[in-house]
């Protein structure tokens, strides 16, 4: 609409497109041909050089690629960000207890791979004692396992990604397939991820996870409200992590973990806004990131309520 | 000197010289810019559809507190004028675990208006309105839990949300936070790879 010309290229690729895959599919011989082997996705563009109408029918497919696969309507929305919106959260120490609520409601919001299982956040145990002096997420112990938290004389610290301001896992992708929003938000085009895992070894904060195998979601424990950069079923062979929610917090919500944390340690807002939550605890509280020294600039503050 | 020739703008006796030299940095720019905006830099051409900032604040709403419907309202059994005062067993409420301070029930709840609660002025306070009681003592907290940095609040970051007061998350009888049953810990790197080449390492270990 902005490029007419360009518009209109895009649509004569597109009908190109699928009459070629017909004549592929015919010539095949193979009636699920063209199902399996998709022309249209084969050439389909980066997310940030799409136009609208190539998004439009891109989005088109996906639900109806999901809502057969899962046997309910799934939506895929691409909502974009927020004028004069950049997120930030705030997690206090002093409150988590460790329970792992965040680490099941971000499952089931972001529609992970529950079997090979990927958890966007890791809860990590300390001894208090130690923690006291410094914490090194490369240490605490995520496996822990006792019948009731916070277990005696242990500290928890809950780590997912921490959005920074200038992330190394961005500088390291070879193909562009992830970058940083204007809201803040690190994304992944899954569709332009080639799974090198290059993010993972550059991210500081083992905050992005790989997909070893075609994830598995029971269909009737699918989420419906899904988000083409954020938590649509991914493919097999692509990385991803967390998005803020990207499919509710460009809508005005709170993150799933923040509803799901049962002592409200959990907090959530626009940096860009003095009145909001996250400005006040920045103000009033002391703060600390994680691996400060690496000059990432979180946007994901720890501090002591 | 050539640099004087630039500096005039193709102006005087460097005059010949200088329009190549603003060429050749024309064309030095065009190149950088097609470097930067090009291949290294990917821009989004569809155009956002951008949203103005929402109006803040927005009402807020407060759950209501947990009341067990088998004990209010407590006048469908009180029903004296007015409660014995006297620190005592109570076999009715012995569900209940008292450990606040050393508060007894009628500290908090209204000798006469046995449903309401009271203040240390003796004015009286919904059951709704716990939080102003709560306050009396724990005025500290207020700032943070106005700000909704003490506290939970569920909604919307911008738009309505849901402002959770005092006696939601802690009971009034026993306010310390009660230990929870954890959910399941990850799984290590090692069980993960197992399952996924589960079958071929059986395979392979029964050739040799």
């Amino acid at each position: 609409m902005k490029n007419p010309e360009r518009g209109a290229r895009g649509a004569s690729r597109r009908e190109f497109l699928k009459t070629a895959g017909a004549g592929l599919g015919a010539v095949a011989g193979v009636p699920g041909a063209a199902q399996g082997f998709d022309l249209e996705s084969f050439f389909q563009r980066h997310f940030r050089e799409l136009t609208q109408e190539d998004l439009d029918d891109l989005l088109l497919r996906l639900e109806q690629k999901y809502s057969k696969q899962y046997r309910k309507p799934v939506q895929v929305g691409a909502i974009g960000p927020n004028d004069g919106v950049v997120f930030g959260y705030g997690l206090d120490i002093s409150r988590c207890i460790g329970c792992r609520r965040c680490v099941y409601a971000c499952i089931e919001e972001n529609n992970q791979s529950r079997d090979p299982e990927i958890h966007w956040i890791r809860v990590l145990e300390y001894e208090r004692e130690h923690a006291v002096r410094s914490i090194d997420p490369d240490e605490g112990n995520p496996f822990y396992d006792h019948d009731l938290v916070p277990a005696e004389g242990k500290l928890y610290l809950p780590v997912a990604c921490q959005q920074c301001e200038n992330p190394p896992c961005v500088a390291a992708c070879p193909t562009q397939a992830t970058w940083q929003e204007p809201d803040g938000i690190v994304v992944i085009d899954y569709d332009w991820c080639i799974g090198c895992r290059y993010c993972m070894a550059a991210c500081p904060y083992g905050a992005r996870h790989f997909n070893w195998r075609e994830p598995e979601i029971p269909a009737e424990e699918i989420n419906p409200d899904t988000h083409i950069i954020g938590n649509r079923p991914r493919p097999h062979g692509v990385v991803e992590k967390c998005t803020f929610c990207i499919q509710r917090t460009r809508k005005g919500r709170y993150p799933a973990c923040v509803e799901a944390c049962p002592v409200g340690a959990r907090k959530f807002g626009n940096l860009l806004d003095p009145e909001s939550e996250i400005r006040y605890l920045l103000e009033h509280k002391r703060t600390f990131a994680l691996k400060a020294e690496l000059a990432t600039n979180p946007r994901f503050f720890y501090f002591y309520g | 000197m050539p640099s004087q020739g630039a500096g005039a703008g193709g102006i005087g006796p460097g005059g010949p010289r200088a329009p190549w030299v603003l060429l050749a940095v024309v064309i030095l720019a065009f190149v950088m810019l097609a470097v930067a905006g090009g291949p290294l830099a990917l821009r989004t051409e569809r155009p956002y559809p951008s949203r103005p900032l929402g109006l803040e604040p927005e009402p807020a709403l407060l759950p209501p507190p947990p009341i067990d419907d088998e004990y209010f309202p407590c006048e469908d059994c009180h029903e004296e004028e007015s409660a014995d005062p006297k620190v005592r067993e109570l076999d009715e409420h012995d569900n209940i675990e008292l450990a606040h301070g050393d508060l007894w029930c009628l500290d908090c709840h209204d000798a006469d208006q046995r449903d309401l609660l009271h203040l240390s002025d003796a004015s009286p306070v919904e059951m709704a309105e716990s939080w102003r009681l709560c306050t009396r003592c724990h005025a500290k907290k207020i700032p943070d839990w106005r700000a909704g940095v003490h506290g939970k609040r569920t909604g919307h970051w911008r738009g309505p949300k849901e402002y959770w007061t005092c006696v939601v998350c802690h009971d009034p009888h026993s306010p310390l936070f009660k230990p929870l049953e954890p959910r399941p810990p990850p799984k290590r790197a090692s069980e993960i790879q197992l399952r996924i080449y589960g079958e071929q390492e059986e395979t392979s270990d029964e050739e040799p």
